[in-house]
């Protein structure tokens, strides 16, 4: 078991860096996987993000509270898009929900490191921004970095959903819109909770 | 040498698991192949200049307004 959680992590790191730098070879090689530590293990790395948020935050609900609410987005989530591409694909059987959960959790590492990242900078540079020269400047900076991620996660969750769905790309930007219509107002649903300020997908 | 037929074979399987991707119009699908050829390896190449260009961009239009969308973001985690 020990020895195959440790294997299981190197493995996580190694696609971790070649989703860097051929994101879609190492996504069509995820979309076979079958070693269901990996998932487990990224998952409880998010499990201890949310810890560590908990004690920089207004601590308005337990951090246990908002880790599952993230679980059922995520589920939510695989579960759209594995049902939507079940509609849409003409070989059925090739469609695995397993293929949706390992790119899907994959696809979750810009988000981790964005989150991980924004709240480290809290500590160390704590908002507001000013409009003195350094505050513009790191404004600058921070805005190219996030859209660096997003533009990341945005290619990560493309090739999730082609590898997985094995469908055009016509349909799987249809399916991405069709995603956000509900998403959207969910998400905003949630901040009006003061669950999530900004959803952690 | 079954091995190598062995390896070879899960490789094709790999490549060929989707079909190309046919966006109708001749010349659209060869623009989406060439653009989609520089995101499939090394995407941080041509994303980290476009972010800091968009990023510059937005500076110059909005001013003020991105110091504190960047407030904003600060404390979305």
């Amino acid at each position: 078991m020990a020895t195959d959680l440790i294997t299981s992590f190197v493995l996580i790191v190694r696609y971790l860096i070649l989703l860097i730098f051929s994101p879609y070879k190492t996504m069509r090689k995820i979309s076979m996987e079958k070693d269901y530590y990996q998932p487990a293990i990224i998952i409880g790395i998010i499990f201890i993000y949310f810890k560590f948020i908990y004690y920089l935050r207004d601590k308005l609900y337990p951090a246990t509270l908002v880790y599952i609410l993230f679980i059922i987005n995520f589920l939510l989530t695989v579960a759209f898009f594995y049902l939507l591409s079940k509609l849409f694909a003409k070989n059925k059987k090739e469609i695995r929900f397993s293929s949706f959960i390992f790119t899907f959790v994959y696809s979750l590492f810009p988000t981790l490191i964005w989150f991980l990242s924004t709240s480290i900078l809290y500590i160390f540079l704590p908002p507001p921004r000013t409009f003195s020269l350094m505050g513009k400047g790191f404004s600058i900076f921070f805005i190219a970095y996030s859209l660096s991620l997003l533009i990341w996660k945005f290619i990560l969750v493309y090739l999730a959903v082609r590898f997985s769905s094995k469908q055009n790309f016509f349909r799987i930007i249809f399916m991405i819109i069709f995603y956000l219509i509900w998403f959207i107002p969910y998400s905003i649903f949630l901040y009006q909770l003061k669950l999530f300020r900004i959803p952690f997908i | 040498m079954n091995s190598i037929n062995f390896r070879m074979k899960q490789k094709m399987n790999e490549v060929f698991s989707v079909e190309q991707n046919e966006l109708g119009i001749g010349f659209i699908t060869n623009y989406f192949k060439k653009i989609t050829s520089y995101l499939k390896t090394a995407p941080f190449i041509f994303v980290i200049p476009l972010a800091i260009s968009i990023s510059l961009f937005l500076y110059i239009i909005f001013g003020r307004l991105l110091v504190k969308l960047v407030t904003i973001l600060q404390y979305g985690y």
